[in-house]
């Protein structure tokens, strides 16, 4: 239950409270948007814990935000193993130096009696927050080692699902204790945002990069209006780097992104060992089966003649499916004389089985492309999108002793023997044989 | 030409006794507040001495004002590849130790103390902590301490002097001093503006006032450091920066600001000048020789027809124009050329001119004979025994050009010398007849320094033109909306002291 709170009720909490907050501090609440800086009453520490505070903070933060933003990147990075620790390792010296940052502005705070003055209890609360985070990052990294492989696929897959509004904790809910808590105080600081001076990190003054030295503001309306035309000019320049500045910035992405595919491409599969073996499992698997078939397709061809069916079960309108010597579908059909008719069941179109039911005019049909065939001759109809004719296929009828009584030939034509009796055939058996040079004497 | 009017000022420091009524008056109206106990928009200085906040000019150490790179003027605090890191800790803005810890003391003890035999004493305790305090510092710590080897020798315009000079004058018997009244110059090319990251400071438009928006302040301090006079502080309580506002609610409904309406000296003159926005930057450009002639030919003349009609192009008002020509600025800085700029060389343009005191006159005893310098002596002689040699007031007014200051000092002498021969109905002697002649002065000229000095009224000094009624604060928002906050730009309370 606790963990269901963390982890779902907690994101959407801090999320909700920081979007509303922020909208509403830094719109009615704008005097009150500074982070209060002390640096007027105690300069001396300050240096020693502002300074690598912020530096620090900055470096994580962008290592937090880099593998989340652009996950592909990141992890072409940590593959190879000399960049995957100089990355951890300058993410573990920032995390040192934000802690030192902390600790000497946390002492400086409790030592300098004019700094009291200054502080809010809500202040000692975030640096302690800050503190404990940075210290579970650490403990994190150094116990957990290589965070930047395994998190993409666990935290941030968390983190994506929160923002996709179907948060899957089952990514998290088995970590170990210090990651969740990092995790669940993440939240827990960014709900504090708006309400503390953090607020500060939403006013970096990027606008400086893009103005004029100087800034005139005219009282009068009308005045304003018609200002300098260098003033107006800076303005309209300044508009337009800003345009090409997030222009450039969006295309850089995009370009990114399609040149690393084509560097995917042009580079071939990467596999890992787990994969390629799944992979050649798979061809092998394949290929097994290709042998089986080859093998049963062999064993066919030692036999001179293959038993298809009793002559009995022929029918003149309905025929019958069964597999030639090539593996191929044929039908088989009893004509008017009682003897059988086999043409194979495969589509000189396009190689579709044809189908076996007869209609009135003694026509089979393929469905793919509707070409009538007749099952006498094998021809097909005029206007069927095939011309070449159905083959016939080579064949013998046995007696229950073993003695042919009858025969047909690749070319359709069929001959009965001396032994041939009408009224014994319903034990007579269809073999087909080997139809090369065979004809019906 | 692009004409702008700006509200401009003259200081003349013959006049100032340092009383300090004027600092009395803006700290009772504005800086009597948490958080800007310390902050004296008006300050009066002991010269020689180091100032508030201490050694002030000393750039190296505060990084103050611009400095030329080639044909470009580039701020000395910050440019726009550094500026960001210096958010987190400036490492050139000053503390609170820089200017002094503000006190007051326990007045209350003095009534409810028990009897004893000692008389009861109010206690110094600090505005800041309300601890008891040992005070070693205030905002006029040196006043009146010339020759003092902690203030006086600090002085970092000193520094333009040779070892024989500074030792003279601090000698105990050529002893001198001036006072130095400051007060935020209005700068036509501020450095603290162009510092702020936030975008937070800004010039007026219709008059040049420099102020800084509190609703927008983020407070990174930049322009604290980039201020080369220190006239921008930072208030520790709401986390703002805030400076002189030329009490521009007074100027609004015709009053001259406090300072200037209270002083006794009568030393301030307030008027308008007209100059040419386009060239200011060229003008800040040149090298420190020029720089206060090159400021000086930026100021049009108000009685040109042209210059009249640009200006009323650019939507400035008859009643501008009006005060512009009758501006007792416009006569001490560019017809008399009498007003300089303070410390010219930081290449701001400040629009606050002092006239350089001519003090002490008169000369000294040489082999125990007090030798009156006017009885016949050449003038450029006596200026070059000045008990405050002119090599400190240049290094103070004009970037180090000694020139100017003797230009100037001439012509005090001259308006001072016909004056007193008039007073004695005696005729001018031959050395004082070709002084007068070399200031290019012509009688009427003397006759009107001497009237704006000596005897102007209150109207005469403080030429304030009048608010267009359509223009003013009152069209555009409730004025009953900002009862109650300071006035310094933002409709919102600080947060309540605790």
């Amino acid at each position: 239950m606790i963990i269901q709170f963390l982890f779902i009720g907690l994101p959407y909490a801090a999320i909700a409270a920081v979007v509303i907050g922020t909208y509403y501090r830094l719109t009615r609440k704008e005097y009150t948007v500074s982070s209060l800086s002390s640096q007027f009453l105690e300069s001396k520490y300050l240096k020693w814990g502002s300074v690598p505070w912020h530096l620090g903070i900055l470096v994580i933060f962008v290592g937090h935000l880099v593998p989340f933003l652009l996950p592909d990147l990141w992890a072409d990075l940590v593959k190879h193993r000399s960049i995957l620790i100089a990355l951890e390792a300058a993410g573990f010296v920032a995390g040192v130096m934000c802690v030192l940052g902390l600790v000497v502005l946390i002492i400086r705070r409790i030592i300098t009696s004019t700094l009291q003055l200054v502080t809010k209890p809500l202040d000692f609360v975030v640096y302690v927050l800050l503190l404990s985070q940075i210290l579970l990052g650490l403990v994190t990294a150094y116990s957990y080692r290589y965070g930047s492989v395994w998190a993409p696929g666990t935290v941030y897959a968390y983190l994506f699902s929160v923002l996709r509004l179907s948060p899957d904790m089952t990514y998290v809910q088995d970590m170990p204790f210090v990651i969740q808590a990092h995790i669940a105080l993440a939240w827990v600081i960014l709900m504090l945002i708006p309400f503390t001076r953090l607020i500060h990190m939403f006013s970096i003054p990027l606008e400086y990069l893009f103005r004029l030295p100087q800034k005139v503001v005219w009282t009068n309306e009308v005045r304003w209006n018609r200002r300098s035309e260098r003033a107006q000019y800076m303005e309209s320049r300044r508009y337009f780097f800003r345009g090409v500045a997030g222009v450039t910035g969006a295309a850089g992405l995009l370009s990114f992104g399609v040149l690393e595919k084509s560097g995917h491409y042009f580079q071939g599969q990467t596999l890992d060992d787990a994969k390629e073996a799944a992979l050649l499992e798979k061809r092998l698997k394949r290929m097994k089966l290709t042998t089986e078939e080859k093998s049963y397709e062999l064993e066919r061809l030692k036999n001179e003649a293959i038993y298809i069916a009793d002559l009995k079960e022929l029918q003149p309108a309905t025929g019958k499916y069964f597999i030639d010597y090539e593996m191929r579908p044929a039908l088989a059909f009893r004509d008017a004389k009682g003897l059988p008719n086999l043409l194979s069941a495969k589509c000189t179109h396009l190689g579709c089985t044809v189908g076996k039911d007869v209609d009135g005019q003694g026509r089979i049909v393929c469905p793919c492309h509707v070409s009538y065939f007749d099952i006498h001759t094998g021809v097909p109809q005029a206007g069927s999108p095939t011309e070449i004719p159905l083959e016939h296929l080579a064949w013998h009828v046995r007696a229950s002793d073993g003695t042919i009584v009858a025969h047909g030939a690749p070319d359709g034509t069929v001959a009965t023997t001396a032994a041939y009796d009408a009224a014994k055939s319903e034990t007579y058996k269809v073999f087909i044989i080997k139809s090369k040079g065979v004809t019906v004497a | 030409m692009d004409v702008r009017s700006h509200v401009s000022m003259v200081f003349h420091l013959d006049k100032c006794i340092g009383c300090h009524t004027c600092s009395v008056a803006c700290k009772n109206i504005w800086t009597d507040r948490q958080g800007a106990e310390y902050m004296w928009w008006n300050n009066v200085e002991t010269k020689p001495g180091t100032g508030y906040p201490g050694k002030w000019e000393d750039q190296k150490k505060f990084k103050g004002g611009w400095k030329k790179d080639g044909d470009e003027l580039k701020l000395n605090s910050q440019n726009k590849s550094d500026y960001f890191f210096k958010l987190f800790y400036n490492p050139n803005q000053p503390t609170l130790e820089d200017y002094y810890e503000p006190w007051t003391y326990q007045y209350k003890d003095l009534f409810d103390a028990p009897a004893g035999d000692d008389q009861p004493t109010a206690i110094p305790v600090s505005q800041i902590t309300g601890e008891y305090i040992d005070i070693k510092k205030g905002p006029n710590w040196d006043d009146d301490l010339s020759g003092s080897p902690e203030y006086a020798a600090n002085d970092v315009n000193l520094d333009s002097l040779t070892p024989q000079e500074r030792s003279q004058l601090l000698e105990i018997e050529r002893l001198a001093m001036f006072y130095l009244p400051r007060i935020c110059n209005h700068c036509a090319n501020p450095s603290c503006v162009a510092a702020c990251p936030s975008g937070a400071i800004y010039k007026r438009g219709e008059d040049g006032i420099v102020l800084v928006n509190q609703q927008t302040c983020r407070g990174w301090r930049a322009c604290v450091t980039a201020c080369p006079y220190k006239k921008v502080y930072y208030n520790w309580k709401t986390g703002k920066s805030e400076k002189c506002i030329l009490c521009y609610p007074r100027l609004e409904t015709g009053q001259a600001p406090a300072c200037f309406h209270s002083c006794v000296g009568r030393i301030r003159y307030f008027g308008v000048l007209l100059y040419d926005a386009d060239r200011v930057k060229e003008a800040m450009s040149v090298s420190e020789h020029n720089l206060v002639e090159s400021q000086r030919r930026i100021f049009l003349d108000p009685f040109d027809p042209e210059v009249v009609a640009k200006a009323k192009a650019n939507g400035i008002t008859q009643e501008i124009i009006d005060a512009a020509q009758k501006s007792p600025v416009y006569k001490y800085v560019v017809k008399w050329k009498m007003a300089l700029p303070l410390h010219v060389e930081y290449r701001t343009m400040p629009m606050l001119f002092y006239v350089p005191p001519l003090l002490p006159v008169l000369g000294k005893s040489t082999n125990d004979v007090y030798a009156n310098s006017l009885d016949g002596t050449e003038f450029s002689a006596m200026l070059d025994n000045a008990r405050i040699p002119l090599k400190y007031l240049a290094s103070l007014f004009s970037a180090g050009n000694e020139e100017t200051i003797r230009e100037i000092m001439k012509k005090m002498l001259a308006v001072r010398a016909v004056k007193r021969s008039e007073q004695l109905r005696e005729e001018l002697n031959e050395p004082t007849k070709r002084m007068v002649k070399e200031t290019g002065l012509t009688p009427e000229e003397i006759q009107d320094i001497y009237h704006l000095t000596a005897l102007s009224t209150f109207n005469e000094r403080f030429v304030i033109p009048e608010t267009r009624r359509e223009q003013a604060i009152e069209e555009m928002i409730d004025p009953e909306f900002c009862k109650g906050n300071c006035g310094l730009g933002f409709n919102e309370m600080p947060p309540k002291i605790s």
